[in-house]
């Protein structure tokens, strides 16, 4: 740290001298602190109306206490288990796939031919920058069983057409493939960074002893970025149960419902569309707390079994 | 260890004021203008309805055909304008939006001081009613509405249809004439005559009839390639609705959603129809025609756009849809014509999709914001006029239309538009009519493509199996929608998914019993009451 002038003060705290010390540093913090605050707890006061009558006349705080009515509705109510069971598949199996971009960044990161490297690199990532209404605009289109490309091609081996878009069976590997086409290039460039911080003189080392690459990559590159991995891993599963509901809601329709209907597509109706405040914040409020056991779960074995951790 | 706490003291003072000031501005955006002097002021006859010019927030859907139109500043309304001195500022809210929109208004954002049009619906004008945000109209209608005051008398079902349980009138309604049954029809069957000719069959009349001729068609293939759609529409709704005539379900009309119709044994008694036999058969009817392929086979995922290319390149043997003359011009459409309501397996025929005379409860609602609730409401009741429908739908004489031979019509620039502009693009541009009803639809101040003769004749021969009565939207009080939005939805919900699932086959028709057995667990029996008590109140026992 450069210090430019250290200032005198005579019985100030440690603290404070470091608060003068640094104040640049903290002044570049601010506005996280500020935006956080304002956005992420002051809002926060809103979670009660998920106890009460919401009544838009009334407000936040004169609307009707209620307990937990909206919370025994839900949890009563016939799509309760479909809803949860849904919305639990749909994300797990988005995070099964969470090796791929680890994978693929490992592979790139093995390529000695640059201008190759550079094509796959944007190739992969280009997909990403599609707003999500036209990717299933996409998906409308190739999937269609009359007119779209895929089914052509299904018609050429004789087979009959696949309704993909309206069967329940197809709606979450489209879901999850599609959205894998999307972010994994997107993705790589985290572990890409990491891996080009491998101490190039342990691969030396390991090449005099006559390591092979792939012993290489998984006794020194993995090694090195597992860190970053758990990570990555912890952050991703605080998303968890938050998986882009957009796409969701515009792959969704009565045929696929079976599969196709989670929790947030569920608020959004209630909620938005239907204007029962209370209880889609109730429901929100539901799965923000499995969020937050799950957080913490995680964060605790990662801790237990690798050091890495959150916090 | 005082400064300790300097700083995140200072941050948090920050943040409150912050948020504070935000708060502040948005009160007093939403008070102003509430305090006028001049407001309560309004003539109670005659034109202009208030001296000094009177400014209104109006919220409304503007529909996909008005894409290209400001109402802010269209013939019509500054006609209207000009007429009654008040003006209305437009906040026009896409179709796609206007759910969403609207109930993050009343959610707590800001109020418009008049809801036009908004689709709001019977659950949410009792609720924001009962909160004191919808004005209730009862007392204003009656002093500065004469015109639907009249309209109520002739039709006491209207009044019935616009009165909540707890006495109030929270809204005006959006209404068609009676006997306009054209307009009543919305989309209608209609099948190639050509092809029939072809085939050497007649018009259908029966529900095999139908079948055997959408099963020669797809033998037949005109198009070729395998490209005939025997059957196509927009959704599969509206085929369901048709046929339900035939099969003696929805015998009251689709207005009220949650599968309710009169008994036919008793009739002062409600039937939830989606678990009788009448509706398996029905169901089992539609699905050998989607089984064996004579349904378009994308129905449940087409969209409006593909339908139309698809009836463009006269793809379809048969489809429920608007005028096919007016869509499709005249050498495509020209080759349909109209069936009415099929002959089911037990001799059942009626025409049940028709809606009701009361097209919507809510075209306008008035919001506690309102400076004048009474010259909006005199605003409003100019349409429910012979007058005001003339200028809502027809426009300014020497504008838009012109009168010959005593008749009145559009003028020439509409009817016969430059360039490659349609009829309705070139009557966008100075009404906005298109894709909406406002006030009272008549036939005599009406040129849509309901009122082309093509649709005149479908209406014609529908008319004398028209269903004998059919029901408006019912209203509820507050605890039967807490049960309604409960169970009522999960019901809903879950009878149109295994409809659509009985339909493709995903779903056997064999596992009927188990789906009876899921509804009548879902606290069924509390729906139906819900429903029985309306329908009590609405026969006005």
């Amino acid at each position: 740290m450069a210090v430019e002038q250290p200032v005198k003060h005579k019985g100030d705290s440690k603290i404070l001298k470091s608060l003068q010390r640094n104040w640049q540093l903290y002044i570049f913090l601010l506005p996280a602190v500020v935006y956080f605050f304002i956005f992420h707890y002051i809002p926060m006061y809103g979670i009660q109306i998920a106890f009460k009558d919401y009544f838009a006349n009334l407000g936040m705080f004169g609307s009707p206490w209620v307990g937990f009515e909206h919370f025994e509705r839900f949890f009563e109510s016939y799509y309760f288990w479909r809803l949860l069971k849904n919305t639990i598949i749909l994300n797990a199996y988005n995070l099964l796939l969470f090796p791929l971009p680890i994978i693929f960044a490992l592979s790139l990161n093995e390529l000695r031919n640059g201008a190759f490297k550079k094509w796959s690199q944007t190739l992969t990532y280009a997909p990403h920058f599609i707003s999500v209404v036209v990717v299933v605009g996409m998906l409308v289109a190739f999937l269609d069983p009359n007119t779209g490309l895929v089914n052509h091609v299904v018609r050429l081996f004789g087979m009959e057409p696949i309704p993909f878009l309206t069967s329940p069976e197809w709606f979450r590997h489209i879901f999850v493939w599609s959205g894998q086409w999307q972010s994994l290039g997107w993705g790589t460039i985290i572990y890409l960074a990491a891996l080009a911080g491998v101490n190039p003189e342990l691969h030396e080392a390991a090449k005099v002893d006559g390591a092979t690459r792939f012993q290489r990559i998984i006794h020194i590159n993995i090694p090195t970025i597992l860190p970053t991995i758990i990570i990555l891993f912890i952050l991703n599963i605080g998303n968890f149960m938050q998986i882009g509901f957009e796409k969701v809601l515009l792959m969704q329709n009565n045929l696929n419902s079976e599969t196709s209907d989670i929790i947030q597509t569920f608020v959004y109706e209630t909620g938005l569309l239907e204007g029962q405040y209370s209880f889609a914040a109730a429901i929100g409020l539901f799965e923000s707390l499995i969020n937050i056991v799950l957080l913490i779960t995680v964060n605790q074995i990662a801790r237990k079994v690798s050091n890495n951790s959150l916090w | 260890m005082k400064s300790k706490r300097f700083w995140p003291m200072l941050l948090l003072i920050a943040a409150v004021v912050l948020t504070m000031s935000a708060c502040q501005s948005d009160n007093a955006g939403s008070d102003s203008g509430k305090d006028d002097p001049q407001a309560s002021d309004v003539n109670k006859t005659g034109m202009p309805i208030v001296e000094e010019s009177l400014d209104l927030e109006f919220f409304a859907n503007k529909p996909a055909q008005n894409e290209d139109n400001d109402w802010n500043d269209i013939l019509v309304w500054n006609h209207y304008r000009d007429m009654t001195n008040v003006n209305v500022n437009w906040d026009l809210i896409s179709p796609d939006a206007l759910d969403e929109k609207r109930n993050l208004a009343l959610g707590g954002g800001e109020l418009p001081d008049a809801f036009f049009l908004s689709s709001l619906p019977n659950t949410d004008l009792l609720r924001y009613g009962q909160q004191d945000i919808f004005l209730p109209l009862n007392d204003l209608i009656d002093e500065y509405a004469p015109n639907l005051s009249k309209l109520m008398e002739e039709d006491p079902s209207i009044k019935k249809a616009i009165t909540f349980p707890d006495g109030n009138i929270y809204s005006m309604p959006s209404l068609i004439e009676k006997d306009f049954l054209s307009l009543r029809l919305s989309a209608r069957p209609w099948v190639n005559e050509d092809w029939l000719n072809e085939l050497g069959m007649d018009i259908p009349e029966t529900t095999g009839e139908f079948y055997e001729y959408l099963k020669a068609v797809k033998e037949l293939d005109p198009i070729g390639d395998g490209k005939t759609i025997p059957y196509g529409g927009t959704q599969i709704q509206e085929l369901i609705q048709w046929l339900a005539g035939s099969f003696g379900v929805m015998n009251r009309g689709p207005s009220n959603t949650g599968n309710i119709d009169v008994d036919p044994n008793d009739e002062s008694k409600v039937r939830f129809y989606a678990t009788t036999d009448e509706y398996r058969a029905m169901l089992e009817y539609i699905h050998k025609l989607y089984d064996e392929k004579l349904i378009d086979q994308s129905i449940f995922s087409i969209e409006w756009g593909q339908f139309l290319a698809n009836a463009s390149n006269n793809l379809y043997g048969s489809m429920i849809f608007y005028d096919p003359i007016e869509l499709f011009g005249e050498d495509i459409g020209g080759q349909y014509n109209s069936v009415a309501a099929l002959e089911g397996p037990d001799g059942h025929q009626s025409y049940n999709k028709i809606s009701s005379p009361i097209w919507d409860t809510a075209n306008l609602v008035i919001t506690n914001e309102n400076p004048n609730p009474a010259a909006t409401v005199r605003w409003m009741d100019h349409f429910y006029s012979d007058e005001g429908a003339k200028l809502y739908y027809m426009g300014v004489e020497g504008e838009t239309f012109e009168e010959v031979d005593g008749e009145i019509q559009y003028m020439d620039h509409i009817v016969n538009p430059e360039g490659d502009m349609t009829f309705e693009q070139a009557l966008a541009k100075q009404l906005t009519w298109l894709g909406s009803i406002n006030g009272i639809i008549k036939a005599d101040y009406f040129q849509g493509g309901e009122s082309a003769p093509q649709s005149m004749a479908a209406a014609e021969k529908i008319e004398p199996m028209a269903a004998d009565e059919i029901w408006p939207r019912f209203t509820f009080t507050e605890e039967e929608n807490k049960v309604l939005q409960a169970a009522g939805q999960d019901i809903a919900k879950y009878t149109e998914e295994m409809r659509d699932k009985f339909i493709t086959g995903d779903e056997d028709l064999s596992d009927w019993d188990q789906y009876v057995e899921t509804i009548e667990g879902m606290n069924f029996e509390e729906v139906v009451k819900v429903y029985q008590q309306a329908y009590d109140r609405y026969r006005g026992e």
